[in-house]
This record gives structure tokens, sequence and C-alpha cells, in this order.
């Protein structure tokens, strides 16, 4: 699933390890959440947002995408 | 060692175990059916491995009992399915326990034991299903 992880942890200058630290996970799964092969729970979801300090819309939101995969 | 936190891991954790549950289960099958060519059915009965197959396919029964609960989705109450089912049972241990007090060698007791036993081995699960489904139509009421 595709998400703007990476773009919200770019800008409030954190690397995958301190996030990973902040919301008490492994950094590969940061990575892999980036990357978008690991589908996260809704409460990881939340916790990466209030690391970041966005809103799960700004972070997770994607459009429906007619037909194709969500 | 720590614990772990990262649910990833521990959806990998239980993926592992289950993999790992699926080898013992066909390891014990193996050894069992070692032991029911070799030695008969009842030398494989009594090999210390046939109880623990047996309660854990008993376990593994009541523990789907929870998800085939929640997957059903028939309207119909609880308490007439739980009158059909106990009529069931009856009927099942009842006939049993007449057959066998008719068969030859044993007396009107080992059939009264017998489908005793029978109804209360039904009984259980039966009662179970019916707490479930209950307890399912409490926690949503307007379905």
């Amino acid at each position: 699933m595709k998400n703007k992880v990476k773009i919200a942890r770019v800008q409030v200058d954190l690397t995958q390890q301190q996030l990973a630290n902040k919301v008490g996970v492994t950094r590969q799964t940061i990575s892999l959440i980036e990357k978008g092969s690991y589908n996260p729970t809704l409460k990881l979801c939340l916790e990466i947002c209030y690391a970041v300090n966005k809103s799960l819309d700004e972070v997770f939101w994607i459009e429906k995408e007619s037909g194709g995969e969500q | 060692m720590k614990k772990i936190k990262d649910e990833r891991l521990i959806l990998i954790n239980l993926k592992n175990i289950r993999f790992a549950y699926i080898i013992q289960t066909l390891g014990i099958i193996g050894i069992l059916g070692y032991d029911l060519v070799t030695k008969g059915l009842n030398g494989m009965r009594e090999n210390p491995l046939w109880i623990v197959f047996m309660v854990s396919i008993v376990v593994s029964a009541y523990l789907s009992m929870n998800v085939s609960v929640d997957h059903e989705n028939n309207e119909k109450s609880s308490k007439k399915g739980l009158f059909i089912s106990l009529v069931i049972v009856s009927l099942i241990s009842v006939m049993i326990g007449i057959l066998t007090s008719l068969s030859e060698g044993f007396t009107i007791i080992n059939g009264i034991i017998i489908g005793g036993i029978l109804f209360v081995c039904g009984l259980v699960p039966v009662l179970y299903i019916y707490y479930l489904r209950k307890k399912r139509q409490e926690d949503n009421p307007d379905e």
C-alpha cells in the first residue's frame, strides 16, 4: 500500500531508526512500511502520525483507484 | 531477552509457530500411522502420543467453534438451535444405548452407561455453541 511516511519522516528530520524507536517497532518494519510492502495496523499508523505531527489523512490517505488495487 | 513489541515480528512469529505446528502434527500422525501398521489399533492407542494428538484435536475443535459461530450468519434464534441439537443428541444417545443393551454380552446397565456418556459428550459442545451464539447476540443487539 502506497503512503507518504517517508516524506513526512524527512520533513520532521527523523531517520528510520529514530522513528522506529519513537513508535516502538524495528527499523526494518518502518522500511517495509515506506516501501509499501507491509500493511501496518491502524494502531501503528496512528503512532507514526503522532510521531511526525500529521493527521492520518495526510500520511496514509490515497484516492480510490477505479478498478485498480487500493 | 527483550519482549518483542513489533507487530510485524509478532505476526511472523505466529506464522512460524503455525508452520512448526504443522510439522509436529505430521510427525505425530506419521508415528501413530507406523504404530497402527506394526502394532494394530490397540498398540497405537497405548502410545502416549495418541492422547496428545486427541487432546490437541479436541482443543482445536473447541477453538474453531469461536470462529464458526462468527462466520455463520443465520437469523434463527439460538434457543431453537439449542433445542434441535438437544433432541438430536438425546435421540442418538438413546438409540445407541438401546442397541448396546440389546447386543450380546452387554447388559442394560452397559447400555445406560454408554448412552449416558454419549449424551454428556454431546451435551458439552452443544451448550458451548449455545453460549457462544447467545454471547454474540448480546454483543450485537441490533442484528
